[in-house]
């Protein structure tokens, strides 16, 4: 046995994983060299000072924290079939499949995963206060895929399968000279999330990460793979961006989609300070977000908010009087959304009232009054 | 060094597929630590720490239809929260600002009231060496001597392959050892 070959066993030596022939052929060799067992001797000092590091624990209210964000999320569809591939990671979303139909509002189930002791405001102002940074973080790469959707023509739709059919399989990660549709055009013909067939997709594209990983053999293989993985998770966080943008709404009611898709639809020429156009007066369905803002002057905030949701990457859909109070109707991409958030509650007292969707464009009506 | 990574609560998968509304509330209080834990030494940051971590669960929330339970759910968790902070710490963003404040927010070990300088330097110098491993190399180590996972688990949760585990720790407590070696 060589130097060399004797210390490539330390490790498994600390963890006492050696098997009886390979600790009786590495003691013999301690035994013969003194340069050896000094190696040893500092190898298995790091590790017990790296063990005696103390496990850290969550902060406070992290549970509640979490359980908040849970709620705001979509909800899990139960129960689910068993995916034909190992286990997913799940932070590796796939490309849209085709689009089932729409399925029902699931009530029951929604309620089931709230805890009746937190009302929807005092969740959604959580959300807003500390998770929707989290939940719409916003980094320029982001940005910029959510202003692509904004800019690309609206893509063909493909004929929704049946809802029971199993999902096409998901076209290859990697497109981008196929931007995603419109926001308000994916809206229109992707109602529904199709978390399920949307899963199966995710374990289909999972693997193929993990085989990346598994051709890689140590040791000089690993440190290749060390240095390739950079860049290599950079493209995924690349496919990350790429398939928020594109990650579906969640369930809605068909006529209430219609609705929204109706309120979301791009007016190129509409100018961010302009109210005419889409501006019907007419409410129109729920948004995913309502937000009341407090101010002391009222046309200004208007004006502040409509320019902040232009700079953000957003538009005004809308505008229309509310029981006397100005109500502004605009969609936001879904990233900026955390920036719109802090930055119009620097315009005044902002409250926000429901939040609910994960879809790349957002409706938000915020309520303008002093 | 964390204790060893047991088996999920009993029953708690199955609860968690039939939706029962506590069983994910469980789910985050028995593992908040082990994820938050993990995303804090690799990521430095308590505040980045607790969106990771918040995220792993969320992520988890709206994957568990997929889940299989051929992995225990812990371990799962592990392998959300590395990819995660693998991916967090590769963005150009943040590579940026990187380099200097890993770990450096991460308490030290109970100070040992009979050698407080020696100690504090010591720490210092631990911390500083963890925080410059390559970032596969120190996942590796974290998830092994401060995680208290085995390696069998390791390589379940980073979907790698034993040998590459092994050869990943091995070079990054040789790389500690070297750098630590003047406190001998």
């Amino acid at each position: 046995m060589t130097c060399g070959d004797a210390r490539d066993m330390f490790s498994l030596l600390a963890d006492d994983a050696l098997t009886p022939l390979e600790r009786a052929a590495l003691d013999a060799h301690l035994a013969e060299c003194a340069e050896c067992r000094r190696e040893l001797a500092g190898f298995e000092r790091a590790v017990k000072l790296i063990r005696a590091i103390d496990p850290v624990r969550a902060p406070a209210g992290f549970v509640e924290r979490v359980l908040a964000a849970a709620q705001a999320a979509p909800l899990p569809q139960q129960p689910a079939p068993l995916p034909e591939q190992p286990a997913p990671l799940p932070e590796q979303p796939a490309p849209l499949p085709p689009q089932p139909p729409p399925l029902p509002r699931r009530p029951a189930r929604r309620m089931a995963w709230r805890r009746p002791a937190v009302p929807l405001s005092a969740a959604a102002l959580l959300v807003v206060g500390g998770l929707a940074v989290l939940l719409f973080r916003g980094s320029p790469e982001q940005q910029r895929a959510a202003q692509r959707q904004l800019e690309s023509p609206p893509a063909v739709t493909a004929p929704a399968p049946r809802s029971d059919a199993p999902p096409t399989p998901a076209p290859p990660p990697r497109e981008p000279q196929k931007p995603p549709a419109p926001a308000g055009e994916r809206a229109k013909t992707a109602p529904t999330p199709p978390t399920v067939a949307r899963k199966r997709a995710e374990t289909r594209a999972e693997p193929k990460l993990s085989d990346e990983q598994r051709n890689v053999t140590p040791p000089q293989a690993a440190e290749r793979f060390g240095a390739k993985s950079e860049s290599s998770e950079r493209e995924t966080d690349k496919r990350d961006v790429a398939q928020d943008a594109i990650q579906p709404a969640p369930a809605a009611p068909a006529r209430e989609r219609q609705a929204a898709t109706a309120k979301t639809q791009p007016t190129p020429q509409t100018s961010a300070l302009s109210r005419t156009g889409a501006m019907t007066g007419i409410p129109a369905a729920t948004p995913d977000v309502r937000a009341q803002l407090r101010v002391a002057d009222v046309s200004a905030a208007e004006r502040s908010l409509i320019q902040l949701a232009t700079r953000v990457g957003g538009r005004q859909t809308g505008r229309r009087i509310d029981a006397g109070r100005i109500v502004v109707e605009l969609a936001l991409p879904r990233d900026a959304y955390a920036q719109f958030v802090r930055e119009a509650t620097a315009l005044g007292a902002m409250s926000i009232e429901s939040q609910t969707a994960e879809r790349p464009m957002l409706a938000v009506a915020v309520t303008v009054s002093n | 060094m964390r204790e060893a990574l047991g088996a999920d609560p009993r029953g708690l998968l199955a609860r968690l597929r039939a939706g029962d509304p506590r069983a994910f509330e469980e789910l985050v209080m028995t593992y908040q630590h082990r994820v938050f834990g993990v995303a804090l030494r690799m990521l430095g940051s308590r505040a980045e720490a607790e969106e990771i971590a918040q995220e792993v669960f969320l992520r988890a929330h709206r994957s568990l239809g997929d889940f299989r339970g051929e992995a225990r759910l812990g371990t799962w968790l592990y392998g959300i929260a590395s990819r995660l902070c693998l991916n967090r710490l590769a963005s150009p963003d943040r590579r940026v600002a990187r380099g200097d404040a890993a770990l450096l927010d991460v308490p030290a070990a109970t100070p040992d009231a009979a050698a407080e300088v020696e100690r504090a330097e010591l720490d210092t110098a631990l911390r500083a060496a963890i925080a410059e491993l390559p970032d596969e190399r120190r996942l590796v180590l974290v998830l092994r001597d401060i995680e208290g996972l085995s390696y069998e688990q390791i390589a379940v949760a980073l979907t790698l392959d034993p040998g590459t585990v092994r050869s990943r720790l091995h070079r990054a407590r040789m790389q500690l050892k070297e750098k630590l070696e003047r406190f001998a």
